[in-house]
């Protein structure tokens, strides 16, 4: 697993080379009674894995006497003594006699633990019985499992088909398929669609959903203007292609691929940093950007390193000397990038089932850990299959040997002196390990615990680590690294374990695939290309798996519309709700499959049919019939996530930066007032408050629709955060708005600004009044410092110099402290009448939600 | 049936003594344009400058307090979560039987673990009480201890959302929303539901406090204690720009552009829990600071606690890791806030103390778990008493599961050794408002596996907290996409013996 050193990776060789139980002949077809399978699992079981495993299992670091009693198979066989059992004949098996503790040479367990008489008195009694034995029972049969057969007729398990185009009375409505199906429904409702929404509406409307940013004056205008006929096709094109597209879209994922900068529970004295984390997150949005194929994306998350190897192979066969771009490596901390629950492998392995198969296949197959799942067909077996598959990867230890995004570096003096650093940091580090286990050895030979040394040695430990990942973090000259990880030299099966008890260790199973998305569950194959990851892969992008293509296409529409097609973009199993339009669920599937994968074509789609056109205004009568909507008779007014409301407020003050990419910004730095969101630094246990307050997402769990609340929290950002209020101050201090004349053309530009609307006169006359009446005038020129402003700016700056050293901390302990953009405003210089407005007019609803 | 006065909302306003005149305009404003936003409008439009007059009456707000079905004997509640799956056998449910049969293998599957920490009998009631809690035992005549707790599904997650909201799959309310849904809440300058937390979010997030299909307004307000500092617990509390008669008229003219823009809308309950929501942020900034701030205490009830060191930590470095996971003196803090709050008139505090699943290591790591919290929390029972405040606040401690009698991890090593998760039997104590104390209610088998004796499931739970609150739970109803729902579902029944 994840942080396997060389010698433990001989380790497997050796566990695998010991695993006699996979040469064993296959037994002849046996059954276990009830009251049998009860007397083994209540009374022998646990006699075994207690007192016996230690030597004689799989697990054992060393098999004594070639002797495995782990299965069925190696009681019989037994080892170098021969047969250990003589079934229904306890006293001519060898077990009994052991245990029995009566021959002197042969007394097991050993060195005078001898079992108790009850202990011995359920062996011997199980051993008359026949040792009915029901492990490995249903795996050798060859049969699918009694278990896990629940649910198998639901909907998302059938293949899929493409259903035709329903016919619909008003034809004309339909500017794409997708508006024949919902039409068809309306129509069997006795309900019609919406008008389409004003232009206005639909390019804030489109813009926000494709960009999460508002459109600008000049967009908006040249739209309402352009009269051609594929004028919004133009727009729906534009967005499609601009960079910001790919960060909204790819922020999506990176809630479902539970996404953060730190480890959470990091591994015993680890750093809890992932310096390169951003290297996933910017290669998600370009995969976004550069419309990679579905497929390609869901390869490249599971198994990037050997697509790598084999396009490397074949670049270097032309060209010795290429330099090759591997920064698709990147896209393996879409596995990596878990908790690293103090480094437990159980748990890790089980996050990326976790992740692998909520985002991709849309099934909780980790609640088959412990248990067949409840309510779909997976059974445990099937969950200790893919555990196979990713314990038989491994991490690098130290960010410095993870592969840099391109196979040679170019020499620079930074990048020098940063070698020369890491040099010197590792060979400290290898000093403290060597400290730390020279100090274990003497405490083992001395039988003594010197816990102020102890301590000591672990500090050095902890301290090295954090400065090799220091200077991964900080150095200019650090080269950009992927989180990747690479399979196990020789893979082997893991065995079940029986309620996800590390102790309780149940069969072997074959690394494959779940048996409920297999083609023929009989004959599914069995894994044996290293880890099995890129089978794994490719089975989960076969266009045949039944599941894929469906939950992406729901994960696009509930983000279209605010809610998907079933209503739980992780959860297609049995306990989510049956689908609003499955005919459409399954064209857009099969559609999204034809097209490639291509997820721009998908948006094309659903973006250009009327239904998405439609506009959001209310109708008490339909509201009657259809509450939710459910049936798409009208647009879903949509709120602004934490994303949106930052990045168009500082959009809409004309301060946003559009630089792409790049490391992850603190939440209390300069450069989170510029920059947008998407980068901020998250720390996944103590994620910055304002995100939390905003349902950001907790990076513990995929999430692929949050929670949304409305706290007073929210409000008290809108209302009094710096950041707001002087946004609103650069809003009303451009040149453009300074210029203007007449205090009607004012809020006539700040409408425009902020809503992409002018005002009607009303909002006008109100809006003037709200100026005119400001105690301090309606000059541009804010009022002299009163002395509450000059003991708010004294706080400012402390806040602001607090607000710099938890940036420079990227350790992220502070990062939830410290006030957003905090460091980009040391004043707070008095505000006048026309940034009130304009602050009034971001804190109101128009501005915090879409229609 | 759904209650009368929750469809009637409208805008808020409250009772304050800072910054009354204001409100006073608020109230004003809002009685001449006519009750609830469906009357708000451009014929009514005010001019912005002309907002302040004569004190109207309160118009009633979802916040307003409202009386019970029944009488009930608490007000307000503050529910412990020991997130995590505390083992009963070490803490609530003493089982000599399993300690006799400590390192041997068991009916209930596996090696038997004995508690390693001796229970001995506290207060008149003579319960047992683990040496873990030997603080908190002295209130054990205060308690009732409800042994024969059992739920569901043993994962955290899915058990930790379940215990707060009864539901395994489907978005519902949480408890605490229920309860200001049915009381509303005292303090119309604070949330009426507050959730602290040391660090990060509870596993399930914000689903634990969440309102659901509920009026927004009713959703708790998460808090992070682990903040340098109460202006960091409650981000941007302060305007720093603007004097609050400014900051009114401001919000003012903001719910009235909002008016005149949601007439084509009918998402009224989205945008008018916004508008409730800005009210209360704006109260808030009157009490909440101080609400917050424990530096305010006297030495002596800070030492009670346990708190060496209210005051700000940031310059000091920050939270420390032991801290964020709700360790250190934070448990302290969280109580001794979670009782400022109550004392203040907030119906519902949840406090979050997460860290309780050991499945290795369980005897050092239980006994730091519990070390956090026996004296803070004895310490609350004491000063919720001091002040009167005892007999109308339900106090609740208890996790999302139990543990198993068996060990888990490091089974070769009893000293290492911990335990796994358990369903079927946990344990779960209640004190204060209507609860009868020194009561021991339900049992589980010889070895603590299961719940077998007076079986009180989660639902049933729920029943009794209610009840205590002065609901019946199967009336205490909303109206939902045509369904009348409860926090109950269509189970739960109310652990009478336990109530006084």
């Amino acid at each position: 697993m994840k942080t396997l050193s060389a010698s433990s990776l001989a380790l497997i060789g050796v566990a695998f080379a010991a695993n006699l139980y996979a040469a064993a002949p296959a037994a002849a077809p046996r059954t276990v009674s009830a009251t049998d399978m009860q007397f083994f699992e209540n009374k022998i079981r646990p006699i075994l894995v207690e007192k016996c495993y230690k030597c004689h299992s799989r697990e054992a670091d060393k098999v004594r006497g070639g002797f495995l009693l782990d299965s069925h198979d190696g009681l019989l066989e037994g080892g170098s003594t021969g047969p250990a059992i003589v079934p229904g004949k306890p006293d001519e098996s060898l077990l009994i006699q052991a245990i029995r503790y009566k021959d002197p040479d042969l007394q097991m367990p050993p060195k005078g633990d001898k079992l108790s008489d009850r202990e011995i008195a359920d062996l011997t009694e199980w051993v008359r019985r026949g040792a009915p034995d029901p492990r490995g029972l249903a795996s050798k049969s060859g049969a699918p499992s009694k278990y896990g057969g629940v649910g198998r007729q639901h909907w998302s398990f059938q293949p899929l088909t493409k259903p035709a185009v329903p016919t619909i009375k008003t034809p004309e409505w339909s500017k794409t398929p997708v508006d024949n199906f919902i039409l068809a429904k309306l129509e069997d409702a006795g309900l019609e669609p919406n008008a389409p929404a004003d232009r206005r509406t639909l390019i804030r409307r489109v813009s926000f959903d494709l960009t999460g940013l508002p459109p600008t004056e000049a967009e908006t205008s040249a739209f309402v203007a352009d009269q051609s006929p594929d004028a919004y096709a133009k727009v729906v094109d534009r967005l499609l292609a601009s960079p910001q597209y790919g960060e909204r879209w790819g922020r999506y994922w990176l809630d479902v691929a539970r996404y953060s900068d730190t480890k959470g529970e990091p591994e015993k004295r680890r750093d809890p940093r992932y310096p390169h984390a951003w290297t996933y997150r910017d290669y998600v949005i370009n995969a976004f950007n550069t419309d990679k194929p579905y497929n390609d994306f869901i390869v490249e998350q599971l198994a990037a390193d050997r697509v790598v190897a084999e396009s490397s192979k074949k670049i270097l066969a032309k060209d010795p000397k290429a330099v090759i771009d591997q920064t698709s490596l990147a896209a393996l901390g879409f596995l990596t990038l878990g908790n690293k629950f103090e480094g437990r492998d159980d748990d890790i392995i089980n996050d990326r089932i976790d992740v692998t198969t909520k985002a991709f296949l849309g099934l909780t197959v980790s609640c088959a850990r412990c248990h067949d799942h409840k309510f779909d067909p997976i059974p445990t077996k099937d969950f200790y299959s893919l555990y196979g598959v990713f314990a038989n990867t491994y991490e690098p230890t130290i960010p410095a040997e993870l592969p840099t995004l391109f196979s040679r570096l170019r020499k620079t003096p930074e990048l020098e002196d940063y070698l020369a650093k890491l040099q010197d940091l590792k060979a400290n580090k290898a000093k403290a390990d060597q400290e730390f286990a020279e100090l274990q050895a003497e405490f083992r030979r001395t039988r003594t615990r010197d816990q102020q040394k102890n301590q000591m040695a672990q500090r050095q430990q902890t301290l090295a680590d954090a400065a090799l990942y220091d200077l991964e973090a900080t150095h200019p000259g650090a080269p950009a690294r992927a989180h990747g990880l690479v399979d196990v030299q020789r893979s082997r099966d893991y065995p079940v374990l029986i309620r996800g008890e590390s102790k309780n260790v149940g069969d072997v199973v074959p690394r494959r695939f779940l048996e409920i998305l297999s083609p023929d569950p009989k004959k599914r194959p069995e894994w044996h290309d290293h880890s099995g990851r890129l089978e794994l892969a490719h089975a989960i992008a076969d266009p045949k798996n039944p599941l894929t293509a469906r939950v992406l296409v729901n994960r696009v529409w509930q983000q279209h519309f605010g809610e998907g097609f079933v209503p739980t973009p992780d959860d297609l199993g049995n306990m989510s709700a049956p689908p609003t339009h499955p005919e459409l669920v399954d064209y857009l599937a099969s559609r999204f499959v034809e097209d490639g994968w291509s997820i721009k074509k998908l948006h094309r789609l659903i973006l250009l049919s009327n239904t998405y056109q439609e506009s959001s205004n209310a109708n008490a009568k339909y509201a009657d019939i259809d509450p939710d909507n459910k049936l798409h008779w009208r647009y879903n007014m949509r709120r602004l996530d934490f994303e949106s409301v930052h990045d168009s407020l500082l959009a809409i003050a004309g301060t946003l930066d559009l630089k792409l990419g790049g490391k992850a910004i603190p939440i209390g730095s300069e450069d989170f007032a510029t920059r947008r969101a998407v980068y901020t630094f998250i720390d996944r246990r103590n994620p910055a408050e304002i995100l939390t307050q905003f349902d950001f997402p907790s990076p513990n769990v995929p999430t692929g629709k949050r929670y949304m609340t409305i706290v007073p929290q929210q409000s008290l950002f809108m209302m009094n955060s710096p950041l707001v209020i002087e946004t609103a101050r650069k809003l009303t201090h451009r040149p453009e708005f300074l210029s203007v004349k007449s205090d009607e053309e004012r809020v006539a530009s700040l409408y425009l600004a902020i809503f992409q609307r002018p005002p009607n006169a009303q909002e006008t006359a109100l809006s003037l009044r709200y100026v005119e009446s400001n105690p301090g005038g309606t000059s541009t020129e804010a009022p002299i410092a009163t002395l509450q402003s000059k003991a708010a700016s004294r706080q400012a700056e402390l806040q602001a110099m607090q607000a710099k050293n938890a940036a420079k901390n990227l350790r992220g302990k502070n990062a939830y402290q410290a006030e957003p953009g905090g460091a980009a405003f040391k004043s707070r210089a008095p505000i006048d009448a026309w940034t009130k407005l304009a602050h009034a007019l971001f804190q109101t609803n128009e501005a915090m939600f879409y229609n | 049936m759904a209650h009368d006065h929750h469809h009637s909302h409208s805008p808020c306003c409250g009772i304050s003594t800072d910054i009354e005149d204001y409100f006073l305009t608020r109230r004003q404003f809002l009685n001449r344009v006519g009750m609830g936003m469906g009357a708000l409008g451009l014929a009514t439009m005010m001019d912005p400058a002309q907002l302040i007059g004569a004190p109207g009456p309160v118009a009633a707000s979802s916040l307003t307090p409202r009386p019970p079905q029944f009488a009930g004997k608490a007000k307000s509640v503050i529910h412990i979560f020991a997130q995590g799956a505390p083992s009963q056998v070490d803490t609530w449910d003493p089982k000599p039987t399993l300690t006799r049969m400590n390192g041997k293998t068991i009916s209930a599957g596996g090696v038997a673990m004995g508690s390693p920490f001796k229970f001995t009998k506290m207060g008149k009631s003579g319960i047992e009480v683990s040496e873990l809690f030997s603080n908190l035992g002295q209130h054990v005549d205060d308690m009732a201890i409800i042994r024969s707790m059992y739920t569901d599904i043993p994962a955290h997650d899915v058990a930790t959302v379940f215990m707060n909201t009864g539901s395994l799959r489907l978005s519902k309310p949480s408890l605490g929303a229920w309860s200001i849904y049915g009381l509303g809440t005292e303090n119309q300058n604070l949330p009426g539901f507050i959730s602290l937390r040391a660090g990060g979010l509870p596993p399930g997030g914000a689903a634990n406090y969440g309102a659901a299909f509920l009026p927004g307004i009713y959703q708790g307000s998460s808090v992070n204690t682990q903040a340098a500092s109460v202006q960091q617990m409650i981000q941007n509390i302060r305007n720093q720009y603007l004097p609050l008669k400014e900051q009114r008229r401001q919000i003012d003219f903001v719910h009235q552009l909002d008016q005149m823009q949601s007439k084509n809308l009918e998402h009224e309950a989205v945008l008018e829990t916004r508008l409730e929501s800005y009210e209360v942020a704006f109260r808030m900034q009157a009490e909440a600071t101080d609400a917050f701030d424990i530096t305010k205490e006297s030495a002596e009830t800070l030492a009670a606690y346990g708190i060496s060191n209210p005051g700000p930590m940031a310059a000091r470095g920050g939270a420390r890791p032991a801290a964020a996971r709700g360790g250190g003196e934070s448990q302290g803090k969280q109580l001794l806030i979670a009782r400022r709050l109550i004392e203040r008139g907030v119906r519902f505090v949840q406090v979050w103390h997460g860290g309780w699943d050991h499945h290795q290591d369980l005897e050092d790591k239980i006994t730091l778990k519990a070390g956090e919290i026996d004296k803070p929390l004895a310490a609350l029972m004491t000063d919720l008493k001091q002040r009167g405040l005892l007999d109308s606040t339900l106090v609740v401690w208890g996790g999302e599961f139990g543990r198993k009698p068996t060990r888990d991890r490091n089974a070769n090593d009893a000293d290492k050794a911990g335990r796994d998760h358990n369903a079927k039997a946990f344990s779960t104590w209640m004190a204060g408002g209507g609860i009868k104390g020194g009561t021991i209610h339900g049992a589980t088998d010889e070895f603590g596996a299961a719940a077998v004796t007076d079986k009180v499931h989660v639902h049933d739970l729920h029943a009794t907290i209610l009840q205590c609150l002065g609901f019946d739970h199967t009336k205490l109803t909303y109206r939902f996409n045509g369904r009348d729902f409860r926090l109950t579902d269509v189970a739960g029944n109310v652990v009478k013996p336990i109530l006084a």
